[in-house]
């Protein structure tokens, strides 16, 4: 079966309800290929997500899933992961489910990592509820009656806040690269550790200026680095808008130990009165 | 990488011309499901047609390779002068009000594009029998040019659709 042919395996019969031009479906089919490339077996994969439009990914697929609560895709992903050691845990969502209402988690999950990959798809809007600023909004983004002046607010920087808060692998995608994308998905489910991609993913319906990313977005400008320093001085001088390994470091991965320390039977003791 | 001037073996070259063509094929029927999903019947029909004729032509590619053993060549180890296959739709040229005929111009776009990949090959890849192989396939590229050519003008005669929504979906609340 060719790398195509088992992609399709991975997609479950729901068809996608995303706009027509929605970055997500770049997404969907670079992890479906991906997956294929991996030889990833269905029932060892599971894809978590939080709440927004791109959190509807888990339903597409054939794999585990779990459509989550809004900003709990990372504790949930966590849990799992815990508890099914063996399992390949991706978590994915939006830049408002990931970086506002899942902001902490996002910041602790980096810290901790984890073997989980998370997938944002970042289109600087609230999509699902016709089209508020999110974290990484532009400030003067005035297009939204609830910031008709725009937000006035500095964007969140995710790689950035990624990088200082100890993840392990940080990189960009663009849904226009859909070849190049896969790559970073193969790479960032290969890495030991948690694995971050930020996915710069239009949203032409409340955000139809982005489809000119197509023609702003270049390559990286860097070699990847697995010196947090230099990472940090490459991602001041970047104004986003490029994609690409930023940084990969072999921090220790933090796992249960296998051994558990005290039987059931023990802990229960502690409970009777 | 693999670059057109280093396709030695027939192989490695059907394999590509495979992938091009389910490429096209699957994206194809992805964007006719989304139309659906989208209540616009015309359209979805014309992404299904389309889906078909690359299936079509991708079958034809895995006659032309009977008994021999293709490898799995993934999309991101040729060097495309596109962001995927030559005849795959990016999803970023689609939007919800799209007409028909703008579907039949990207499907023209695609198919120079499959064209321009062929005739590529068939100038720079070092064995003779691909370069024969892929003028043919270039040759039948043409073709497919000069018939969408003409199902978009016979398209333009009949009528020039225009789709005006009077209820968009992107008003902010």
């Amino acid at each position: 079966m060719t790398n195509l042919a088992k992609a399709k395996t991975y997609k479950s019969e729901v068809k996608p309800i995303w706009c027509p031009g929605c970055g997500d479906f770049a997404v969907l089919s670079a992890l479906t290929k991906a997956f294929a490339f991996l030889d990833l077996a269905q029932q060892d994969l599971a894809v978590i997500s939080g709440i927004g439009c791109s959190s509807r990914l888990p339903a597409y697929l054939s794999s585990y899933g779990f459509h989550g609560i809004h900003g709990r895709a990372l504790p949930i992903a966590s849990g799992l992961k815990l508890a099914r050691p063996e399992l390949t845990v991706i978590a994915s969502g939006g830049d408002g489910d990931g970086f506002s209402i899942g902001g902490n988690h996002f910041l602790h999950a980096c810290r901790r990592n984890l073997d989980i990959t998370y997938i944002v798809m970042d289109n600087e809007v609230y999509g699902m509820t016709k089209g508020q600023a999110s974290p990484t909004t532009q400030p003067d983004w005035a297009s939204s009656k609830l910031t008709p002046h725009g937000t006035g607010v500095r964007p969140f920087q995710p790689a950035a806040i990624a990088l200082a808060s100890g993840a392990s692998f940080i990189a960009r995608g663009f849904s226009g690269d859909p070849n190049g994308m896969t790559k970073l998905i193969i790479a960032a489910i290969q890495h030991p550790g948690f694995s971050f991609i930020q996915v710069l993913s239009p949203c032409p319906t409340f955000r139809p200026e982005q489809k000119l990313w197509k023609h702003q977005v270049e390559p990286f400008p860097h070699e990847p680095t697995d010196d947090p320093v230099k990472a940090a001085t490459h991602l001041y001088t970047d104004d986003g808008m490029s994609s690409g390994l930023i940084f990969q470091s072999n921090y220790p991965v933090w796992s249960q130990p296998d051994v558990a320390e005290a039987s059931i039977k023990q802990f229960e003791e502690e409970f009777i009165v | 990488m693999i670059k057109p001037e280093s396709i030695e073996d027939l192989e490695t070259f059907l394999a590509l011309a495979y992938l091009l063509e389910i490429e096209s094929s699957d994206r194809y029927s992805e964007l006719a499901d989304n139309m659906k999903v989208h209540n616009d019947p015309e359209v979805e029909k014309l992404f299904r047609k389309l889906s078909e004729y690359s299936g079509k032509h991708a079958s034809e590619i895995i006659e032309h390779a009977e008994g021999m053993v293709l490898p799995n060549v993934a999309s991101w180890d040729f060097e495309w002068q596109s962001p995927e296959g030559p005849e795959t739709t990016a999803f970023d040229f689609i939007e919800y009000q799209i007409t028909p005929e703008r579907v039949l111009e990207l499907a023209l776009h695609n198919e120079i594009r499959g064209h321009e990949f062929y005739a590529n090959i068939a100038k720079k890849s070092p064995s003779p029998e691909i370069r024969k192989l892929a003028a043919e396939f270039s040759d039948e590229e043409s073709e497919h040019v000069k018939l969408l050519e003409q199902w978009i003008a016979e398209m333009a005669q009949n009528k020039a659709s225009t789709r005006d929504d009077l209820d968009p979906p992107n008003m902010p609340e």
